[in-house]
């Protein structure tokens, strides 16, 4: 019967050291569980495979630097394959935070763009902070060389491929790695003109984002830290999501467990048994 | 050899994360104040540069290429500014009145389309047309939207076919509501394994995450059996 | 400037710059909306300034009572004042730089990763089959938590049935949501357009 009552009225730390536990010893010491690939990464990859050395891309980082740490393993794939269809990239952010994230990604993927003499002004540009509000997007999208003049590092862009960007219907893609902060404002000012939009989105976004992908707004949806380690295994580079996987599988497999003690403890204890509800 | 700077980083970075995990010892702790404080501060620092430098590159550079009316850009900006003085608060009405209007504008003309007119659009699905796995799909989704809609009514009384459609979407969306409360799991899980992830990977990082680990867990114990964790930690 | 008719007038007119130009081609207008929009976005981004003067204020007033722990106040407002010192030295290397990834940069993650202990604790808390409605809630959320772990798949397919009830019951709960949500933020548009909701403007009901 004491088991019982534990199972219903535990101390919640236990639970908290227990997930603490099962994500950190996978991290430190990988299994390598297998992983199978889902349909929806399967049409992600087809966009972003399709591209080529003409195609224009706006990468969005439209996340925090905790967003950037769920979905990083879907950015890095996603350039790696545009680094290699040698698609131009103009990577823009909508948070100060994420300004520090071109740096992390560029260094994960620097064999690649070596490998394609993928070079800064030619192939890629690096905007930093220039979609701080809704306002700010609606411009860019309507006038880009009206309010983009230098990248991030203070630079003009005139000289750049940019030249050729005037307003949204002259980028190829939108590809939007998001935790909602302009991912809205994207969709309304790009996306709903006709710009092909595909995006990358954390787990607590996936249903409020799926709406956009079924009325055609996406082309394409990446789901997570998983859709970012089925696109590692997919493109063949395994990185930081292949490698989450174990922890990922176990922090799962922890709540169902946790879940089904809970309610055994509290179908076991006679009160609760006696008090149930409709 | 690794690099002095990146180590730095590592233990700086690593331990103050740690700092931030002591909220759930489930006592208050001068760690996680000083992990806050240091967030907090660094963060509202980093947000002024980042828009001073938005407004640089928008607004000073395009005026300097001749767009001059972007100085109203500057003078509204400045009149929102005067928020703070409370003799001259007055000022700021008139451009968060346009900056109203504008975003309100920008919002109406696509949020029509985008989370009403498409949504009603894609929920019109063929339901006597396709394979199987469409059909199915597609009565399921119809079904959901419709009955889930009808648990929303708010304005009308709800009886009769209304009551019983009510019903059903509640229990549709509880349904769904689990779907969601899984895909809401793997992301804050997600958000998690990343940010430990951070300490992980190269390899050297692993012995400066147990130390860190073990050296937040001992001070905050110790700091505990000295009472001394509400004493240090800053009051509300 | 302190008038509650031209705030509206403002605000209405503004509306309308941006608003008319998305559904009536009209050049010149059209070049002016896209200004305004421009105006916006510089003077919104000055708004985002006030948050120095807000954590200054609040950290003055602090340290002023001088109650338990003044000291991480005072810390608090130093790290702004030495961040933005930090950025005059440049943004590409140097303290700046040492302080976006010593500091901010794992900070943020762990700020939001500590909501998974959080969610994980309510849900084995929360999640009783206590009902019908519960056991549907807790049953999908199952399969959905067995289908988003990889491992899963090894064992068995949980594929079709995740899929269906993402695509399915998700999408028609996320619909729904979008649309209320639409709704609601449109209804509320329109009543700060038609001046029934003054706060929004800063304007006290009495004036």
């Amino acid at each position: 019967m004491s088991l019982l009552k534990s199972f219903n009225s535990y101390d919640s730390r236990i639970v908290y050291l227990l997930l603490f536990l099962i994500v950190t010893i996978p991290l430190l010491s990988p299994m390598g569980l297998p992983i199978s690939v889902s349909p929806s990464t399967v049409t992600y990859y087809e966009v972003i495979d399709a591209l080529g050395p003409d195609d224009l891309v706006l990468v969005v980082l439209d996340t925090e630097f905790s967003g950037y740490m769920e979905i990083q393993s879907g950015i890095i794939a996603s350039m790696r394959v545009m680094v290699e269809r040698d698609a131009k990239m103009c990577v823009a952010v909508s948070h100060p935070e994420a300004t520090g994230i071109p740096e992390l990604v560029f260094a994960a993927i620097k064999n690649t763009v070596d490998e394609h003499g993928y070079t800064y002004g030619e192939d890629y540009v690096i905007l930093g902070y220039v979609f701080p509000n809704e306002a700010a997007v609606a411009s860019a999208a309507q006038d880009w060389q009206g309010v983009i003049h230098n990248d991030f590092y203070g630079q003009s862009t005139e000289g750049t491929f940019l030249d050729q960007i005037h307003d949204w219907s002259d980028w190829t893609l939108i590809s939007d790695y998001t935790t909602g902060i302009q991912s809205g404002s994207l969709i309304n000012h790009f996306g709903l003109r006709g710009t092909p939009m595909i995006v990358n989105c954390i787990g607590v976004m996936i249903s409020t984002q799926m709406p956009y992908l079924s009325t055609g707004i996406y082309q394409a949806l990446l789901q997570s830290m998983r859709g970012g380690a089925e696109l590692e295994y997919l493109t063949g580079h395994p990185g930081p999501g292949m490698t989450a996987m174990d922890a990922f599988t176990l922090g799962h497999y922890m709540l169902i467990v946790l879940i089904i003690i809970g309610n055994i403890g509290y179908f076991g204890t006679k009160e609760n048994s006696r008090r149930n509800v409709e | 050899m690794t690099d002095p700077v990146e180590l730095s980083i590592m233990v700086v970075g690593c331990f103050l994360s740690m700092c931030m995990f002591s909220t759930l010892y489930g006592k208050s702790s001068p760690l996680y104040s000083l992990a806050e404080e240091s967030y907090i501060g660094f963060a509202t620092g980093l947000t002024i540069v980042m828009n001073l430098m938005y407004i640089y590159n928008t607004g000073v550079v395009g005026i300097q290429g001749g767009d001059w009316i972007l100085i109203f850009g500057f003078i509204l900006g400045i009149a929102t500014l005067l928020r703070i003085n409370p003799k001259y608060s007055y000022f700021s009405r008139l451009p968060i009145a346009i900056t109203l209007g504008a975003q309100l504008g920008l919002s109406l003309r696509t949020q029509i389309y985008t989370g009403f007119i498409d949504q009603i659009k894609a929920s019109i699905v063929p339901l006597f047309e396709g394979s199987a796995k469409t059909l199915i799909y597609n009565w399921t989704t119809f079904i959901c939207v419709i009955f889930m809609l009808s648990f929303f009514l708010y304005t009308i009384e709800i009886k009769g076919p209304i009551k019983l459609s009510a019903k059903i979407g509640e229990y549709l969306m509880y349904a769904s509501f689990g779907a969601i409360f899984a895909q809401t799991f793997m992301g804050r899980l997600g958000l998690f394994v990343g940010s430990i992830q951070n300490f992980t990977v190269p390899p050297w990082k692993k012995p400066i995450l147990i130390a860190c680990m073990a050296i937040v867990l001992v001070a905050l114990i110790a700091l505990d059996k000295l009472n001394l964790l509400e004493k240090l930690t800053p009051e509300e | 400037m302190k008038s509650r008719e031209l705030s509206l007038i403002a605000m209405f007119l503004s509306f309308l710059v941006v608003f008319v130009p998305y559904f009536i081609d009209v050049p010149a207008l059209d070049t002016f909306s896209t200004k305004l929009i421009t105006i916006t976005a510089i003077t919104v981004s000055f708004t985002l300034l006030l948050a120095i003067h807000s954590q200054f204020k609040r950290g003055f007033d602090f340290v002023r009572r001088k109650p338990r722990g003044w000291i991480f106040k005072v810390y608090m407002m130093i790290t702004i004042v030495l961040m933005l010192l930090f950025a005059l030295g440049g943004l590409e290397t140097g303290p700046y730089h040492w302080a976006m990834y010593a500091i901010i940069t794992p900070l943020s993650s762990v700020n939001y990763g500590i909501l998974a202990f959080y969610l994980a604790s309510t849900c084995a808390r929360a999640f009783k089959a206590r009902n019908t409605k519960s056991i549907l809630l807790i049953l999908t959320g199952f399969i959905m938590l067995l289908y988003q772990a990889p491992f899963t798949g090894a064992f068995f397919d949980l594929g079709p049935i995740g899929i269906y009830l993402a695509n399915t019951f998700g999408l028609a709960a996320g619909r729904m949501f979008l649309i209320s949500v639409t709704v609601g933020a449109m209804v509320f548009g329109i009543r700060i357009l038609l001046g029934q909701e003054p706060g929004v403007l800063g304007i006290r009901s009495e004036e």
